[in-house]
């Protein structure tokens, strides 16, 4: 009786489980590597219509954040300023009023230009959640959490670009665990804030003043507990302090 | 299979040289998998919106009605609102920092500056006024580095002058709060300044809301007064 099957054949079925388990790993190494905010997301650096550099407004002359994104604190919604602050430094007169780069602020702000339209400047927006998710400014810099934790140093790039991967995960990491991201309310846009900037006597100090107990209790009870001065043992008293207790239910953030 | 796995390295090694790294900074706009779930056709903040006729979707309240968490407009009388949430649209003192066309002197009546004021004012002063007016109110802000002024005439020829006028760049000085002239300035005009600018300084009325505008003129009157 001849062979049916040739002999090839009595390898076919692994040969083609390896392939496909080849091809397999590749597509989850790629989904693995790419299908994610860490990979999609962060480096984007869009050009803007207007070269802003934030390295040399909040960096080189030191202006707060909330020179410009004025209701950070009170909205949910951190707004881009107007054209009328933009044009309150850069007006006719003032600083580089005459340079092409501001062309489009003269053409929305300067009705004696001869190319006036009076249009809004079209920013583009980086930092961009899906409509489905909700989050609130005011909520997080009201309780101690910095533009730096989701923004990064913003005040040291020429270009803004998406410096952190703003995940479900990377909000929930952060929701679990909270205390290495909080930090006093009055160094919420100082973003090259370090606990070791913190004086540590006068931290307790203002502790045992708004607790009503003594201050070295406090401090023992910290050394006892073996936490170290740093930025997880300040942010664990501004969490008890303020009861901060961020929610971890979905509809914390989609609604 | 020995071609299979040709082709299958010829892939990889394409795919690896063709993807961008984590992190490599890149300007097309993100990657989205469901499009129209991640951008939903609603008003957004400062977002155009086709849905209007002018393409924006930041509306003007119609007129008539307030905006929600936004006070009523004040009378005559005065008062303080009940909400932060202000800008001047009233013609009383409390929002306009005058009494007809005089600069008023003094606190609308129902403000109360206390501690918790100053305290708001300072912070607000640190924001929005240090860059010019300086920490002290000195006028020397770090603005100050960049002073410069602008060429005068004289008897150069228009030539000269252009040429000196186009290299100007530049700021000129802002004022010195702590200056006598200043000192002598009601609370009202204070209020007035901030409110619609003055000489080369901008209007703050789009930035600062009315309360916090009267805690920063709080704050300047204290500075003021510790200068003495």
């Amino acid at each position: 009786m001849g062979n049916t099957f040739p002999k090839w054949t009595n390898w076919i079925a692994i040969k083609v489980l390896i392939c496909l388990g080849a091809l397999g790993t590749a597509v989850i190494a790629l989904a693995w590597y790419s299908w994610t905010p860490k990979y999609t997301r962060v480096g984007y650096m869009p050009q803007q219509p207007i070269p802003f550099d934030h390295s040399l407004h909040a960096g080189q002359l030191g202006m707060d954040c909330r020179y410009c994104h004025s209701f950070v604190e009170s909205s949910s919604h951190s707004n881009l300023p107007n054209a009328e602050l933009c044009w309150n430094c850069h007006g006719p007169g003032k600083v580089k009023s005459d340079s092409p780069r501001l062309e489009l602020l003269r053409q929305a702000m300067d009705p004696n230009y001869e190319n006036y339209t009076g249009e809004p400047i079209q920013w583009v927006q980086i930092h961009e959640t899906p409509d489905y998710a909700y989050f609130n400014h005011s909520a997080h810099v009201n309780r101690g959490v910095s533009c730096v934790e989701c923004h990064g140093r913003v005040d040291q790039m020429p270009v803004v670009y998406h410096a952190k991967p703003l995940s479900m995960s990377f909000c929930l990491d952060c929701h679990r665990n909270p205390d290495k991201s909080l930090r006093p309310l009055d160094e919420i846009t100082n973003l090259d804030w370090e606990a070791e900037d913190e004086d540590r006597d006068e931290f307790y100090s203002q502790l045992a003043l708004v607790k009503g107990v003594d201050k070295d209790a406090l401090v023992s009870a910290d050394e006892e507990e073996g936490l170290e001065w740093g930025k997880e043992l300040i942010g664990k008293h501004i969490r008890e302090g303020w009861a901060v207790n961020p929610p971890q239910d979905c509809a914390a953030c989609h609604r | 299979m020995r071609w299979f796995f040709l082709v299958f390295a010829f892939l990889v090694i394409t795919m690896i040289i063709g993807l961008r790294g984590r992190g490599e900074k890149f300007s097309k706009p993100p990657f989205e998998l469901f499009p129209d779930m991640d951008r939903q056709y609603k008003v957004k903040f400062q977002k155009p919106s086709h849905f209007f006729e002018n393409g924006m979707g930041s509306r003007k309240p119609v007129e008539g009605t307030i905006p929600m968490g936004f006070h009523p407009p004040l009378t005559k009388e005065g008062g303080v609102p009940t909400s932060d949430l202000d800008f001047s649209y009233g013609d009383d003192y409390y929002n306009t920092g005058l009494f007809g066309d005089l600069y008023g002197k003094g606190f609308p009546k129902d403000l109360e500056v206390n501690e918790e004021l100053l305290k708001r004012g300072e912070q607000r002063y640190q924001i929005n006024c240090v860059p010019c007016h300086g920490e002290s109110g000195n006028g020397k802000g770090i603005v100050s580095k960049y002073w410069g002024f602008p060429p005068v005439q004289g008897d150069k020829s228009d030539e000269e002058f252009r040429k000196e006028w186009d290299a100007f760049n530049g700021i000129p000085p802002s004022a010195n709060l702590l200056d006598p002239r200043v000192m002598a300035f009601p609370e009202g005009q204070i209020f007035w300044t901030i409110t619609h600018g003055k000489g080369l300084m901008g209007s703050y009325r789009g930035t600062v809301n009315v309360k916090d505008r009267w805690a920063i003129v709080a704050y300047v009157k204290a500075l003021q007064a510790a200068s003495k």
